[in-house]
């Protein structure tokens, strides 16, 4: 109920000019509420007819007027009320604790709120940290459920990040902080969201210096419409002349524009990423380029056994049990990968089968790995190691591995008792989903490029596999660095994604530089959003997000002007109706003039609590192509948006003349 | 076939064919030849404007490149100094004012000055409204030409102004392109640019225009009048001569419209056949329509250009046929009395016809020509509107070079939207269109609407002034709309009605006709300012593409709904209630 009582208190607040006065469409609304008021009250005074027909219509403009603020109102504050929600779990969040802080003279023990950047300080297992910083010495596994809701708590090694209020499960660290009292990573994360209420992004402003011209032509047209009547010598009903500055002025967009601000800013914190200014939001929606790092993003980034190659005269099951069994005792994600791979495909083995056999995990020294027994042994290791330490040659498993190697994978050869018997295909595999998404960016004309440390080939292999427009490989952290600049003089808008130290230069040269959660604290101060869960994937996701903040203004902007052309046809032929000459403008044929603008307001007014969904919502976005978006908006919007009203009002008019409301 | 009892309509020379008796018919192919000539002429002359917008040479260099180097030389300026916004808008604004006050003095103490009789003179109101008015290619004319001018007003004044203000708005235009395809921050040399638009493009088509013009019958002589004395009469007239032929050139070149006489071309010796007719009109298409299609090589984007092309000839086309309409139907009510009615030939030139007459008025106030061959207070209520209609969307073709500003702030209005709705910021030839680009755009499209609603709707307040309208009202309505919606978008074409030539006019139209130049060539030329520091981006693929059918849509959308219908409530009361009117007799009685 307490929810009910602040949307209430929300929505009556911003009847308060001084709230009103920052969006001149409904500011004018307001005036003309308050006069509507006055006509009902003192028709006489503003020489309006004050027979009973028109009582109740004057006081039908007043309701119907007060009905478009209100409802102008509640969308705003229901935006408001969900970014205060957020912002509310983002407090919760934050856990005031003691911190041992480390000093020239030992320990003490301060509150956690007067750490300052620099500060050292030592946390024990089942402690909560403290404040924003970066590990000096020890590690340990973090969790950190209550910032990203990834319950698996994660290992934080000497140079990692970690983030206030999150819960150190095992080991001792010692912190340095990195950021003062009420700037750590949540309280900025709550200004965010909060000042998301107040600020303006340059289209945001664009398009309220567009709809205050479009609301300053109407007034003085209306104005000049006493004029126009009184040269012709009848006097002007000034409700009348409301109704039509009302239903002419961009209401719909007007009303509804700061609701959408505030609903973008609450949609991307709903995805887990903090987007620090409203802008970068925006300029996600108009990205050229998306600069993507191959390991994480693209491909899984473990290599895995993908397929087994027996060599001639080499039964496959056979092959792949004797790769098993040499990996059995593997721990490395490879060893691991060709056991499964093997278990999949129906081999069976077990610890048991080793009896009598002697491990030899894989080192630096001797590049291979294996089973040996008294007079048996398996190893797979390097092709070059392998020829070498057997003084084999065996032309079909060289051009084997040399093939593998072509598109990308590793290629293991599997030595038993002197004798090749195949070979084991890695790969890193690319992500479930990865193609399509890549797919969508492509007929959103969006260009990919993908960094990789790798080799050429295997650069080259993934960019095919998954649509990678264009690729770098063997890349160092100043590569992408570049690509951003060479990027940015095509003045294209780029977006990229990083995590480490050496990313931060990039991230803060990109239009949109999303950091991960985990990443080091300069990556996270250079990037304009943060993701939570440190997932870079959700790139994308925040390009579909910025683009439906845009299409959802640009349609209701749309939808909005186009009304005015039914409205023209409604109003100006009922206001006249007593020049019979102009009934040819009357083309939906509506017969009674007081019913016919009570319609056309009335549409006016509750077109907006219709459009607020999708306000909040944001207008369906299918990722297609320009053109074709552009067809599809247009008419449905633009077309749509000359056509509904019409069929609308005569609908209102006809349920209007049903309840018998004939003035 | 209307009832015609005595067989007028053989007998005034109609002749029997299929042509001759579908008037209609022959009417409407004559408009499409009109439109089909206009069009050829734009596509031929289109290169050449190209290459002056693109700062490249064409076969005119070794001629006017020498006068232009001439001029440079003397005034020390030229193209090396490039100028900012600032410096190239105040260089124009200073330019054209240190004319206005010289032609002011001019023309206010011309009966000090030789070659004049003592009849030329001009009020200090009028006089400053003429030079408004040909100061800002608007050439609405307060005064009975010629007796109010002096020869050498005439010639020196008024034809210096023309060519003045022609080079400005070209110059204008060049500054704007410029804008878009520079990224130095500088948008040219005003003295340059006006030297170019002079002697590369509008004094040689003048010149060739002249001498088309004489060589089809139209004087051009020292001799200051001859006198005619028809045979009926007692009395001999003295009609004025003098270089008509080349005042009619740079009137029409120079989408000017002030004639030598006070009829316009609508008198035999400025427009005296249907050769004539089809020259003028065609000449003060050229450079506006010429312009727009040089767009395409400009900007090497010929989908761009057809585009435009089309959203400016589906006006072109309804306003043309609107008028045709207007004017062929007549009033219809007149047809209930049994006269035989073959349309509204009531102050038409008969050589010249309906036809002939409707697309040149169409021509005339699509460009901000103003140029007339008939006169427009005869006009039915619909064959105005068609002409209302241009003037209040600002002259959709424009004048010249103002056409090009024109269609650009509202390509720049519509990208806006457009890119909205896919998700894009809006951007305008690889260029980013920010906020600012949107606000000045947004300026200039209001300005010219509320440089006429508010005018008008004071004026209509002023029972004083309103007392010289002897129209019924509806249609004093129309004229006053007229006289404002001419004066800001500086067409300069008129409907009369009532005493133009009082200080309230005089003063009041000559500063809607500054504002509406100046004002909102500021604004334009501000855009460019803000282009000329933005790079291009290298696309990757398109963004909204200008050149789709549904771009064309939307573009031809905003005109009508942000341009046209915000004056719906005006032209319901005015024109439209005029039009209806017409059909029925009652309401005569209802609002008088």
């Amino acid at each position: 109920m307490k929810e009910y009582g602040s949307i209430i208190k929300g929505t009556l607040e911003k009847f308060r000019p001084d709230f009103q006065m920052k969006n001149p469409v409904m500011f004018v609304t307001e005036i003309a509420f308050i006069i509507s008021i006055f006509v009902m009250f003192f028709p006489s005074y503003f020489d309006a007819p004050s027979t009973g027909v028109y009582v109740s219509f004057y006081l039908a403009v007043a309701i119907l007027l007060f009905l478009t603020l209100l409802f102008s109102n509640l969308s705003t504050t229901l935006s408001e009320e969900q970014s205060k929600s957020i912002s509310a779990s983002l407090k919760k969040m934050k856990t005031d604790t003691n911190a041992n802080r480390v000093t020239d003279h030992g320990k003490e023990t301060v509150p956690s709120d007067q750490l300052k950047s620099g500060d050292m300080v030592i946390v024990s297992a089942g402690e909560v940290i403290p404040g924003d910083g970066e590990v000096v010495s020890g590690s340990g596994y973090v969790n950190e459920s209550n910032v990203t809701g990834e319950s698996r708590p994660i290992r934080k090694l000497q140079g990692d990040s970690v983030t206030g209020s999150t819960i150190l499960q095992t080991d001792e660290l010692v912190i340095r902080i990195t950021a003062n009292p009420g700037e750590t990573y949540i309280d900025k994360m709550i200004e965010i969201v909060e000042a998301a209420v107040r600020e303006k992004t340059p289209n945001e402003i664009a398009l309220s210096t567009l709809l205050s011209g479009l609301t300053l032509i109407f007034l003085m047209v209306t104005a000049s419409i006493f004029a126009l009547s009184n040269f012709l010598g009848f006097t002007s009903n000034l409700d009348i002349l409301i109704v039509l500055l009302i239903a002419l002025i961009p209401t719909t967009i007007g009303g509804l524009m700061p609701a959408i601000g505030i609903a973008a800013v609450n949609k991307i914190s709903q995805f887990n990423v903090i987007s620090k200014s409203g802008r970068a939001v925006e300029n996600a929606g108009d990205v050229d380029t998306i600069i993507l790092d191959k390991t994480g993003t693209v491909t899984m980034g473990d290599r895995e056994a993908i397929r087994f190659y027996p060599n001639s005269g080499v039964q496959e099951t056979e092959f792949m049990r004797y790769s098993a069994l040499a990996s059995l005792q593997d721990n490395t994600m490879e060893g691991m990968s060709i056991v499964k791979l093997a278990r999949e495909k129906g081999v069976e083995v077990s610890v048991s089968d080793l009896a009598g056999f002697e491990f030899l995990p894989f080192s630096a020294d001797t590049r291979f790995s294996g089973i040996k027994g008294k007079d048996t042994y398996i190893y797979k290791g390097a092709l070059s190691t392998m020829l070498k330490n057997h003084k084999l040659s065996d032309t079909f498993i060289v051009a084997l591995c040399k093939e593998i190697s072509l598109r990308g994978g590793t290629a293991l050869p599997v030595v038993k008792d002197g004798k090749f018997v195949g070979v084991i295909e890695l790969n890193d595999t690319l992500k479930p989903g990865i193609k399509q998404r890549l797919d969508l960016l492509k007929k959103m004309n969006i260009k990919t490029i993908m960094c990789t440390g790798d080799d050429e080939v295997t650069a080259s292999y993934f960019s095919n596999l998954s649509g990678i427009d264009e690729y770098v490989a063997n890349s160092t952290p100043v590569d992408k660095f570049n690509v951003v600049i060479s990027e940015k003089a095509k003045q294209r808008m780029v977006a990229m994604v990083g995590d480490g130290t050496n990313d931060a230069p990039a991230l803060a040269k990109a239009d949109v530089g999303m950091a991960m959660n985990k990443g080091t604290a300069p990556a996270k101060d250079a990037a304009n959003m943060i993701d939570l869960d440190s997932d870079p994937t959700k790139l994308m996701d925040v390009i579909f997000i910025g683009k439906q903040i845009l299409i959802t203004r640009g349609a209701l902007t749309t939808f909005s002007i186009a009304n005015d052309v039914s409205k023209y046809f409604v109003i100006i032929p009922a206001m006249f109706y007593f020049i019979p000459a102009l009934g040819a403008l009357n083309i939906l044929g509506l017969e009674n003039p007081l019913t016919a603008i009570t319609s056309a307001l009335i549409f006016n007014t509750i077109i907006i609590p219709l459009m607020v969904p999708m306000a909040i919502r944001g207008v369906k976005y299918r990722p297609s192509s320009i053109a074709e978006l552009f067809r599809r908006n247009i008419l449905i919007y633009g077309l749509g948006g000359i056509i509904v009203p019409f069929l609308a009002i005569k609908v209102i008019y006809v349920l209007l003349s049903i309840l018998g409301v004939g003035w | 076939m209307s009832y015609d009892p005595l067989g007028i309509s053989s007998l005034s020379g109609y002749g029997n064919s299929f042509w001759q008796v579908n008037r209609v018919a022959s009417g409407v192919v004559i408009i499409l030849i009109y439109l089909a000539i206009v069009i050829i002429f734009g596509v031929i002359i289109s290169g050449f404007i190209s290459k002056i917008y693109r700062d490249q040479d064409n076969w005119l260099t070794p001629i006017s490149g020498r006068i232009v180097s001439f001029f440079e030389k003397i005034i020390g300026e030229g193209s090396e100094r490039q100028m900012k916004f600032r410096e190239y808008f105040l260089t124009l604004l200073f330019f054209n004012a240190a004319a206005g006050v010289i032609s002011f003095i001019f023309i206010f103490y011309q009966r000090d000055f030789p070659f004049a009789f003592a009849n030329n003179h001009m009020t200090a109101s009028l006089t400053f409204n003429t030079v408004s008015s040909f100061l800002t290619n608007t050439n609405l004319q307060h005064y009975s030409n010629p007796f109010d001018l002096s020869y050498l007003s005439q010639t020196f004044v008024i034809t210096g102004l023309m060519f003045l203000s022609a080079g400005t708005g070209f110059a204008a235009s060049m500054a704007f392109i410029r804008g878009i395809l520079q990224d130095k921050g500088t948008i040219g040399n005003f003295y340059h640019d006006f030297l170019v638009s002079i002697f590369y493009l509008i004094l040689p088509l003048t010149l060739l225009v002249t001498v088309i013009l004489i060589l089809s019958g139209i004087p051009e002589t020292t001799l200051s009048y001859i006198s005619v004395q028809p045979v009926f009469s007692s009395i001999a007239y003295k009609v004025p001569l003098g270089s008509v032929a080349t005042l009619e050139a740079i009137k029409n070149i120079g989408t000017n419209g002030g004639g030598f006489y006070g009829a316009n071309a609508a008198f035999p010796f400025e427009n005296p056949n249907w050769f004539t007719n089809i020259t003028e009109f065609t000449s003060f298409l050229l450079i506006p329509l010429g312009s727009i299609i040089a767009l395409g090589k400009v900007f090497s984007n010929r989908r761009f250009m057809v585009m435009l092309v089309s959203v400016l000839m589906i006006f072109f086309v309804f306003t043309a046929f609107l008028t045709f309409y207007g004017e062929i139907t007549g009033i219809p009510s007149l047809s209930t009395l049994g006269v035989i009615y073959n349309g509204n030939m009531v102050g038409k030139e008969t050589a010249i016809g309906i036809a002939g007459s409707s697309i040149f008025s169409i021509g005339a106030t699509i460009t901000s020509t103003g140029a007339s061959n008939a006169m427009l207070a005869a006009y039915s209520p619909a064959g105005l509107l068609g002409n209302l209609v241009n003037l209040l969307i600002n002259d959709p073709v424009g004048g010249i070079g103002t056409g090009v500003l024109n269609i650009f702030t509202s390509v720049i209005f519509t990208v806006f939207i457009a890119s909205l709705m896919v998700g894009k910021l809006p951007e305008l030839m690889s260029i980013k269109i920010g906020s600012k680009e949107i606000k000045y755009s947004t300026l200039s499209l209001i300005t010219h609407p509320l440089l006429i609603i508010i005018p008008l709707g004071v004026t209509l307040m002023i029972p004083s002034i309103m007392a010289s309208f002897t129209n019924p009202k509806p249609d004093a309505i129309t004229e006053l709309l007229y006289e404002f919606a001419t004066s800001a978008s500086n067409n300069g074409s008129e409907v009369g009605g009532f005493l133009t030539n009082q200080v309230y006019f005089n003063v009041l139209d000559g500063i809607i006709m500054i504002l509406g130049r100046y004002v909102i060539m500021g604004f334009q030329l501000k855009i460019a300012d803000l282009f000329s520091n933005k790079k291009p981006k290298v696309e990757i693929g398109k963004s909204i593409d200008t050149g789709s059918f549904y771009f064309g849509l939307m573009l031809l959308g905003v005109m009508i709904l942000v341009g046209l219908l915000s004056f719906f409530p005006i032209l319901a009361l005015g024109p439209i209630l005029s039009w209806a009117k017409a059909f029925e007799q009652s309401i005569w009685m209802v609002i008088r």
